[in-house]
């Protein structure tokens, strides 16, 4: 563990001084955040001690609700210990250039990760020295190849590839192609399937790295983008198909104050339609009005079971607006309702809900140039959980290198399926600081207050404090692009 | 009467009073009582032969003063003749104008008063000859120099009293500033030489133009200017043209740009532009001059999210992102991607709201938006589950944790076909084969849905009908 925390501050001191080549840039961010929780922990008594109470309800004899399924113990779950995490982080971005080959440019992001936590209670901190990109760009006008670790992104999901990518444009036609090929990384990861990380139940999981190929055709005049694209990715040793999709997109904007975006993808693996939307968007003087529908389907690789649990899909109609009203308010609003496709279950005992909805509402107000205010409130109804939420924050700009927040909020959140309405109140100060006009400093704390209203003591807490901080880097031989503060209507 | 109301009164009444006492004493030490003394000199070169005379006086001896204001006769007078001339911008010489026919009384009296009435020089009788009589702030630009010289010229001027100028009436027209100024200030070139309008060059100074003008390298008139650091006592405002306040200028600079820079140069340096632009360099952005000596810092302008990325927009981007990088590309860098794709452990808040750990359930339950974006399920849920004691530990329902309802595990199927991720983060595929397999023990318990179609499966991978259907898989 030191050893990384060493390698990190090595490479954040060294850097500045020992990277020196014919033209690169260089950031660099290091972060870190403390947090502790309390879990669950299953336990069982013998159904011999097993407390019946006068409605029926059986508990330990401490008043801890039980299932018990007529074997020798009955389970529950008492508060787990207090687990620890000190996650760090240290992530490095370079673009080098001046190869010897014109056009030709380095491209890598990689980052030094440790829980420096006693219970490693972290996710996403192993394995330690991770690369998310890194490869080599020939770029020309009409031309751009990368070769080695890369991250593509599309309307299928981004996914991660080591392997080669290629870009032509005729311009004369405005189509673009892409194609690009190589072993594929986990889903949403930068390490392979095969690696323990990313199997911590210890389910079956392929031998070996999945083969992925893709194709994109794009048809781009002026206003319109059109494109299709097609990915297929197979186990090398049998050839089984782990995925094979298609999606087709659209977006268009024939005036400067309207946007029409939408696509759609198949699986062609399975022979479903996935994901669906199309939203258009009014983008006025003093307002911005959204409007569209969507639909959602899960999708799950064929190296797993369960897509042949036969998920089912849900749609949505939503609707969401912002509203400049003056130069110091703005408001926001959106409202979602959505319902799931017939399961084609018969549960008689149990009554789920098929549909919900979720309406959120928030403003933004600058009474004074340097002052900002922002408050918002989301209520969310629908299957399985629900939460109505408000929080809010005030943010001083004393200047252009400083920028002082504090925040707060409150969540309501009861659970349809177990017994655990909670409400949650939180606190916290954030100061991002630009000390030079090439790194930035931040810091942050939190507390987190969870009143569980359970109806026996298992009631566990989620009560947190966090500690985070960070500095970023940016360095190079033209270093003009400084780490930059957020866009002003970001929220801490 | 209310005490806040009385603390104003005494207030104001002391702030009069402060204000008249200063207006008294300040009369009284610039202004020599004229009139009170018109008995004992008649005529203005009684004390002021010198205006008339070259190589007289234009002062009187103070001796003079004390053979009355000598203490016994009269309140004891210390004045002193003033040495040297009046700090000013004036290009004046009272004997020449003596000597074309002028009288004192033309431009130190007012019509029809009497001689020892006088009052500082008005300016009406000059422009009378030299500006056509137009108003003295709105006379033309070349009869400025006639009588005033260019402020660098005008050495004696205090700083305060270059923050006193009057301001021209044109000044204060909505366009003077963006563009009505520009033109007024251009001069034709004079052999080779620059030049600028003398209505600017009397009050103004290169310095003053260089608080706005990035681009005061390349405009003559402002190179016409000197250098004089009193200029800033003027304070210039840069007002944002009615053009950049649209909610889609954001979406609208580019294209107006692209051909020419010219405009956006007088007051936007590439740093600037630089403040947004972080990723690629629009070739409009390279032709912008740099921040240096000479020029205008330009426009201090704030990173502010165009009208189209709404709230909603961070949750939405990734069509627009798939279909047009380069838009993204002019303001993102690539870590600003990753740095949500694939958060780093560390990471504070970012792209969810604060909080947002505990409510996750809520939004991952109802698939509010797509988790699998940027978290892979069995790295980011499963272990981070298993951690807090929230995966599943053998058959399903053994431990009882979805203690909602009883019957929860005869009951699933629904809740797990709509949400099937969310049973994924707690659960692994043994748990639910357990009872859903033909093989190992399973309930035969067919897990097939709507839209579910084997035969394609089969074709696809056939080793994932084998997991529960052994050899055996039906046809």
């Amino acid at each position: 563990m030191r050893r990384h925390v060493g390698l990190l501050l090595s490479l954040l001191v060294a850097a500045p001084t020992t990277a020196k080549s014919q033209g690169y840039r260089l950031r660099l961010d290091a972060r870190a955040q403390a947090v502790s929780y309390r879990g669950l922990t299953p336990d069982s008594i013998p159904a011999s001690e097993v407390i019946a109470g006068s409605t029926g309800s059986l508990t330990t004899p401490d008043g801890i609700a039980l299932r018990c399924t007529g074997g020798t113990y009955c389970y529950f779950f008492r508060p787990g210990p207090e687990r620890q995490g000190v996650p760090v982080s240290g992530t490095a971005s370079l673009i080098m250039w001046g190869l010897g080959i014109p056009d030709l440019t380095l491209h890598a992001t990689g980052r030094l990760v440790a829980d420096l936590g006693d219970a490693d209670a972290w996710p996403g901190t192993d394995p330690a020295v991770q690369l998310l990109e890194g490869y080599l760009e020939y770029s020309r006008d009409w031309f751009a190849g990368r070769g080695g670790r890369l991250l593509v992104s599309s309307r299928l999901e981004p996914i991660g590839v080591d392997g080669a990518w290629l870009r032509a444009r005729w311009n004369r036609y405005d189509v673009e192609t892409t194609a690009y090929g190589g072993w594929g990384l986990g889903q949403a990861a930068v390490v392979p399937i095969t690696s323990p990380v990313l199997n911590p139940l210890d389910e079956w999981r392929p031998r070996d790295r999945q083969l992925v190929v893709g194709a994109e055709l794009a048809w781009l005049p002026g206003p319109l983008d059109l494109r299709g694209e097609y990915r297929r990715e197979i186990e090398p040793e049998t050839g089984d198909y782990i995925s094979e999709r298609t999606a087709v997109s659209l977006s268009v904007r024939p005036r400067a104050d309207f946007q029409a975006r939408g696509g759609i993808d198949y699986n062609l693996a399975e022979g479903i339609v996935g994901n669906a939307d199309l939203s258009l968007t009014y983008l006025g003087p003093r307002f911005t009005l959204t409007a569209g529908g969507r639909r959602h389907r899960p999708y799950f690789s064929l190296w797993t079971l369960w897509g042949a649990f036969s998920p089912v899909p849900y749609h949505a109609l939503h609707g969401s607006t912002e509203v400049r009203a003056t130069d110091w308010l703005r408001w926001r609003g959106r409202a979602e309702r959505y319902w799931y496709d017939d399961a084609e279950v018969t549960t008689p005992l149990i009554q789920v809900k098929d549909r919900g909805w979720r309406v959120s509402t928030g403003v933004t107000v600058n009474p004074r140039p340097r002052w900002t205010i922002d408050g918002e409130y989301l209520a969310e109804f629908g299957p399985g959980a629900s939460s109505r939420y408000f929080d809010a924050m005030v943010e001083f700009d004393p200047g252009e290198r400083l920028r002082v927040a504090a925040y707060g909020g409150v969540l309501e959140r009861p659970l349809e399926l177990r017994f655990y309405d909670a409400r949650t109140w939180w606190l916290g100060g954030r100061t991002e600081w630009q000390a030079h006009s090439q790194w930035r400093v931040w810091a942050d704390v939190a507390w987190f207050n969870e009143d569980r209203d359970r109806p026996d003591p298992a009631a566990t807490t989620f009560d947190q404090v966090r500690l985070r901080s960070g500095v970023t880097l940016s360095l190079g031989t033209n270093a003009d692009r400084v780490p930059l503060l957020p866009a002003r209507r970001g929220r801490p | 009467m209310r005490p806040r109301s009385l603390f104003l009164a005494i207030g104001a009444a002391l702030g009069l009073g402060a204000f008249g006492v200063g207006l008294i004493r300040s009369q009284d030490q610039s202004r020599f009582p004229h009139l009170q003394h018109a008995d004992l000199f008649p005529v203005c070169t009684s004390c002021h032969l010198g205006m008339i005379e070259a190589g007289q006086p234009i002062w009187p001896d103070s001796e003079v003063c004390t053979a009355c204001h000598d203490g016994t006769i009269r309140p004891r007078v210390d004045w002193r003749p003033r040495a040297g001339p009046r700090p000013s911008n004036l290009r004046f010489d009272h004997l020449t104008h003596f000597a074309l026919g002028n009288q004192c009384s033309q431009c130190h009296n007012q019509p029809g008063a009497t001689e020892m009435a006088v009052l500082p020089a008005r300016p009406g009788p000059c422009l009378e000859c030299h500006a056509g009589g137009a108003p003295h702030l709105e006379a033309p630009s070349a009869a400025c120099a006639t009588c005033h010289l260019p402020l660098v010229e005008a050495r004696a001027l205090s700083r305060e009293r270059v923050a006193g100028f009057p301001k021209p009436p044109s000044h204060e027209q909505p366009e003077f500033a963006l563009a009505g100024h520009g033109k007024a200030a251009q001069l034709p070139s004079e052999g080779g030489r620059f030049t600028v309008a003398a209505s600017c060059a009397t009050c103004h100074a290169r310095d003053f133009c260089i608080t706005c003008h990035v681009n005061a390298p390349e405009i003559s008139a402002i190179q016409a200017l000197g250098a004089d650091e009193r200029s800033l006592a003027l304070a210039g405002k840069l007002p944002v043209p009615v053009t950049h306040q649209g909610a889609d200028w954001l979406l609208k600079h580019a294209r107006q740009s692209r051909p020419s820079t010219t405009s956006c140069a007088a007051c936007h340096t590439r740093e600037s532009c630089l403040t947004c632009h972080v990723g690629s360099q629009p070739a409009a952005l390279r032709r912008l001059p740099s921040a240096g000596p000479g020029r205008g810092p330009g426009a201090q302008t704030a990173r502010t999210a165009p009208a189209s990325h709404t709230a909603e927009f961070a949750n939405r981007h990734g069509p627009d992102a798939t279909a047009r990088p380069a838009s993204c590309e002019t303001c993102h860098v690539r870590p600003d991607c990753l740095g949500c794709h694939r958060p780093a452990s560390g990471r504070g808040s970012g792209f969810h709201p604060e909080g947002f750990l505990t409510r996750h359930a809520a939004s991952a339950y109802a698939r509010d938006r797509n988790c699998s974006d940027c978290h892979n399920p069995a790295q980011f849920c499963q272990s981070c589950h298993q951690q807090a004691g929230l995966t599943a530990a053998g058959r399903l329902g053994a431990a009882g944790y979805h203690d909602g309802n009883r019957a929860f595990l005869i009951g699933h199927g629904q809740a797990a076909r709509q949400q099937l991720e969310s049973c994924a983060s707690c659960h692994a595929e043994r748990d639910c084969t357990a009872c859903h397999s033909a093989i190992g023990g399973g309930f035969r318990f067919s897990p097939h849905g709507p839209g579910f179609d084997p035969d394609r499966m089969r074709r696809k991978n056939p080793s994932l009908c084998i997991a529960c259907h052994g050899l055996g898989v039906p046809r």
